[in-house]
């Protein structure tokens, strides 16, 4: 199946949260109360039970110009996600569209994911079951995979009503974005795409009018070194090293039966021998 | 088990504070090893419903990791002399330590073999000690950034998971290792009995330990087999 990317141009947004509120309609996620954040941004990032915010900046240009800039941020789905890398259950995984999605009947909200995503997307919501224990799960972004299974479009993109989004196929979208960043180029000369090759490239791309670090973003994020240290050797190497000692002792166990018939082996400097 | 062989004399090998040490020690290694596994592989996935679910198992990891972390103090606290001592010989290698691995390695196949005469702690319980203390505090070390993510910056925790991760199966290799010679094999198993009594058989203790059995028969704390066995050729 072919690949799909949701494609932001925050350049078109105009910070009217639509995209938030059919996020949170169509997924049936709880309302969050927060605190007054200092702007109009509602929540200070995404959360377990808020998957998609709008982030609003308040940003001077290079001319020393007042910027307010918008961005619909969720998960970015990457290709070589750190979130399936770490996660020990497979509760993380890639979807048939090439977005990253969370199996919950799997998922034993160890929270590995949670401290290895270089987004900092995927939180642990909280639930209580019908006996009163509490138990945590991760959640984030589905890129609304059942929608998507019956051929409709994400819900944020499909309420978008200045079509600063859109979901499409890979090609078609990286195209898309390339031809909106040679037209706004002239107006934003920091503009850039954001598909970040540290994680393999992203389903969720971005033209951005400035650099990454002005919409809170890292400018080179990567698959944390220590997840590939840690699942890509630490852990085989040990799996085999258990292994290695468990078979040598078997060896030493069947070789004593084989030479040390009577139990006997040792030779004394003097005295008798025995064990 | 062999100890027919022996007179049936014993000696005090171990004290109280060290055999309540490592039992807290190998009980909660192993209560911590179980709780882990099905996050570790999933071919331990069947444990979870036995452990109570995930968050039991995360519960009772975490109780015996504060178990884990008592033994040092337990010993120390009940028996400082036997503590320090050991710290001592863990620094102190000498040639006879080496010679102990060319007739250890025989010894443990089976083979004939020679004893080299050891003190308290012979070389492969001194290399068991020191691979368990680096081990624990990677594993103790890393735990607290694990269990307490907010207090420390992220790129901590996520290496924390990889210390965890080589810690426990740098130990557990050894572990696998340190029991085998304790239960199966068989010229090492009094060793076994005496860290769950306390006690061994003084000839097995002599010939293991000799250094530190003649120290001790100089001390007039344990008996000179030497001794009895002219005195009984003479007799």
């Amino acid at each position: 199946m072919a690949e799909y990317i949701k494609y932001v141009d925050v350049t078109k947004c105009d910070g009217c949260r639509a995209c938030m509120v059919a996020c949170k309609n169509w997924n049936d996620l709880p309302a969050e109360p927060e605190e007054f954040q200092g702007s109009v941004q509602s929540h200070a990032n995404v959360t377990a039970n808020t998957w998609n915010v709008l982030s609003f900046i308040e940003h001077e240009d290079s001319k020393g110009n007042l910027d307010y800039l918008f961005r619909h941020s969720s998960c970015f789905h990457c290709t070589d996600a750190a979130c399936v890398k770490v996660c020990p259950e497979e509760a993380m995984h890639y979807t048939d569209f090439g977005s990253v999605n969370v199996d919950s009947d799997k998922c034993v909200g160890c929270g590995y994911c949670v401290q290895n995503c270089p987004f900092d997307v995927v939180q642990l919501a909280t639930y209580k079951d019908k006996n009163g224990k509490e138990y945590k799960k991760a959640q984030k972004c589905t890129m609304c995979v059942d929608r998507l299974e019956e051929g409709m479009q994400p819900a944020c993109v499909t309420t978008c009503h200045t079509d600063a989004m859109e979901f499409g196929t890979q090609e078609e979208m990286l195209k898309k974005a390339k031809k909106r960043l040679s037209e706004i180029k002239d107006k934003y000369p920091n503009a850039m795409i954001y598909n970040p090759e540290g994680v393999g490239g992203t389903h969720t791309i971005y033209v951005l009018a400035e650099k990454p670090s002005v919409y809170g973003l890292p400018e080179k994020p990567k698959v944390p070194t220590s997840a590939v240290v840690w699942k890509d050797y630490a852990q085989p190497i040990g799996k085999m090293m258990l292994g290695a000692t468990s078979m040598a002792l078997v060896g030493a166990f069947v070789s004593n039966k084989l030479f040390n018939k009577e139990g006997k082996g040792h030779e004394e400097d003097g005295g008798g021998s025995h064990e | 088990m062999s100890n027919t062989q022996y007179s049936g004399v014993k000696v005090k090998r171990f004290s109280m504070g060290f055999v309540i040490a490592h039992a807290v020690n190998a009980i909660s290694f192993f209560a911590l090893y179980i709780t882990a596994l099905p996050m570790y592989t999933e071919w331990f996935d069947w444990l979870y419903p036995v452990l109570g679910g995930p968050e039991g198992a995360r519960l009772l990891h975490r109780i015996f990791a504060i178990a884990f972390v008592t033994p040092t103090f337990i010993w120390l606290i009940m028996d400082p002399k036997g503590f320090l001592r050991w710290g001592k010989e863990l620094v102190t290698w000498k040639k006879r330590d080496i010679q102990f691995f060319t007739e250890f390695v025989k010894e443990l196949f089976g083979f004939k073999f020679k004893h080299v005469k050891q003190t308290f702690f012979n070389a492969g319980e001194k290399i068991n000690s020191l691979i368990q203390i680096a081990t624990a505090i990677l594993i103790i070390g890393s735990g607290f950034p694990m269990w307490f993510p907010d207090l420390f910056p992220k790129a901590v925790v996520q290496w924390a998971y990889v210390a965890h991760n080589v810690g426990f199966g740098l130990a557990i290799a050894v572990v696998v290792g340190h029991i085998y010679l304790s239960v199966i094999h068989k010229n090492s198993r009094p060793g076994y009995t005496g860290v769950i009594t306390g006690d061994v058989p003084a000839e097995w203790a002599k010939d293991h330990y000799t250094e530190w059995y003649e120290e001790e028969v100089e001390k007039g704390n344990f008996p000179d087999l030497d001794k009895n066995k002219n005195k009984k050729k003479g007799a």
